[in-house]
């Protein structure tokens, strides 16, 4: 349709390929744009806990995506996967912090392994902003977690491992948050910025699970005696 | 005189840049540092800016491109291999700190590898101040163009802090800032007369520190 419009004009049809381009330029500020956040993350360098843990990442946390539809407000709808990003990123913190980590994929994996916990990651909120909304040349990411320690049994008489943060009888739970930011540079794309603001926020979160995992009273105390135990 | 054209040509496109440097460092190495090296950090925990990367950057390569004797260690490497304690979150922002982070057996080892003497900690950023001027641009089928002037002003305000790691102090101080102005006339073709402010906070912080580093200072 766009290109019958053009082709009526005289003036359009000898510089039709550059009109073209700025149309499609001009639509795609309302188009929506796609972030598959990737990063690569480092290993953390820690004392390891001689502990053994189990990993259950579930569909949700594995497929997570933030999307926000800006059509209303006349601006770019985006979406931003995180899922893969996340479980790989929490895959290469976990081995480092404990001895050994059996990632959860079957209900038989609790019985074959002896583990002391599982540990159970769920995304509960991410939030974007970008200078167009704040002024600031900043783009930034948040993130928050409610992370969960249940006991393997928990799961195994549940029978079950399509579990959520609700359903779950953790006898540790506790929220963790994270910050990413990455200031606007020339000739950056704002799905780059929104990328990299989020890997940031991802090494934050294992910043901040480092320096506070032990602090939740619950955490605390499961320490104390699974390490005496050890 | 083939030479003269650009020269001149090159002296007109660029702004002039002022620059004020300070400095308060002792326990300088008396004969350098040796087979150490040293990192070169950007602060990142300010809300509203980062430290630019590039910088930081540009004042590496200016030390190891004028001593070959001093490693410098990237900043985005170093910060990799001591994942998480150098993050936002994390960094050390008093030289106490550190004493809490030697006490990290595996990162005491990864500074032991690293062979790490000094670790210069660099704050601040470069903005553009204020902007006047106008410039109208147009297309036709018979061309384009475009015709005015603009005018902005650019700020570089940097302070580098040098952390001796092998008594875990701080030995040093250092300031850099600079101001210019860049133009932008118009006459069909835009011509970009930019002040290369940042570029010259760049050299003056990095000589500085070379100075204090190098072997002789």
């Amino acid at each position: 349709m766009v290109e019958r419009l053009l082709d009526s004009m005289t003036i359009v049809r000898k510089h039709k390929s550059l009109l073209l381009g700025f149309v499609v330029l001009i639509l795609s500020g309302c188009s929506s744009r796609e972030v598959v956040v990737d990063g690569s993350f480092p290993e953390p360098v820690i004392p390891k806990l001689p502990l053994t843990i189990g990993v259950l990442y579930t569909d949700t946390f594995k497929n997570h995506e933030l999307v926000d539809d800006g059509s209303a407000r006349g601006e770019a709808s985006w979406r931003v996967s995180t899922g893969v990003a996340q479980v790989e990123f929490w895959s290469t913190l976990l081995p480092a912090a404990f001895n050994d980590v059996i990632y959860i994929n079957s209900i038989e994996d609790l019985s074959n392994y002896q583990v002391d916990a599982v540990f159970v990651p769920t995304i509960v909120d991410v939030q974007y902003a970008i200078p167009l909304y704040t002024n600031v040349k900043v783009y930034e990411l948040w993130m928050r977690y409610r992370l969960q320690l249940v006991e393997p049994e928990v799961l195994i008489e549940q029978a079950s491992l399509d579990v959520t943060a609700d359903n779950l009888q953790a006898f540790a739970d506790w929220t963790l948050s994270a910050y990413g930011k990455t200031p606007t540079a020339f000739m950056q794309s704002d799905i780059d910025a929104v990328n990299l603001a989020a890997v940031m926020a991802l090494r934050d979160a294992g910043a901040n699970f480092i320096t506070s995992f032990g602090q939740a009273p619950s955490v605390n105390a499961w320490l104390a005696t699974a390490l005496e135990s050890e | 005189m083939r030479l003269t054209l650009p020269l001149i040509v090159i002296l007109f496109l660029s702004g002039c840049v002022t620059a004020n440097v300070d400095e308060m460092t002792f326990d300088a190495p008396i004969a350098g540092i040796g087979d150490g090296s040293i990192v070169i950090l950007g602060r990142r925990h300010a809300p509203d800016y980062d430290t630019e990367p590039d910088f930081i950057d540009c004042i590496g390569d200016h030390i190891s491109g004028r001593d070959s004797s001093i490693t410098v260690i990237p900043e985005r490497a170093f910060v990799d291999s001591l994942y998480p304690w150098f993050e936002p979150r994390t960094a050390p922002l008093s030289v106490e700190g550190l004493d809490r982070l030697m006490a990290i057996e595996p990162v005491a080892d990864k500074i032991v590898e690293l062979n790490l003497n000094y670790m210069v900690w660099v704050d601040g950023r470069t903005q553009d101040t204020n902007s006047t001027g106008s410039m109208t641009c147009g297309i036709s089928p018979a061309g384009g163009g475009c015709f005015g002037f603009g005018t902005w002003g650019t700020e570089s305000d940097y302070e580098a802090t040098i952390w001796n790691f092998t008594n875990n102090s701080e030995v040093g101080r250092m300031s850099a800032s600079t101001s210019g102005q860049s133009y932008m006339p118009a006459v069909v073709v835009p011509i970009p007369i930019i002040a290369p402010v940042q570029d010259t906070a760049c050299q003056s912080l990095g000589q500085q520190l070379l100075q204090y580093l190098s072997a002789g200072s």
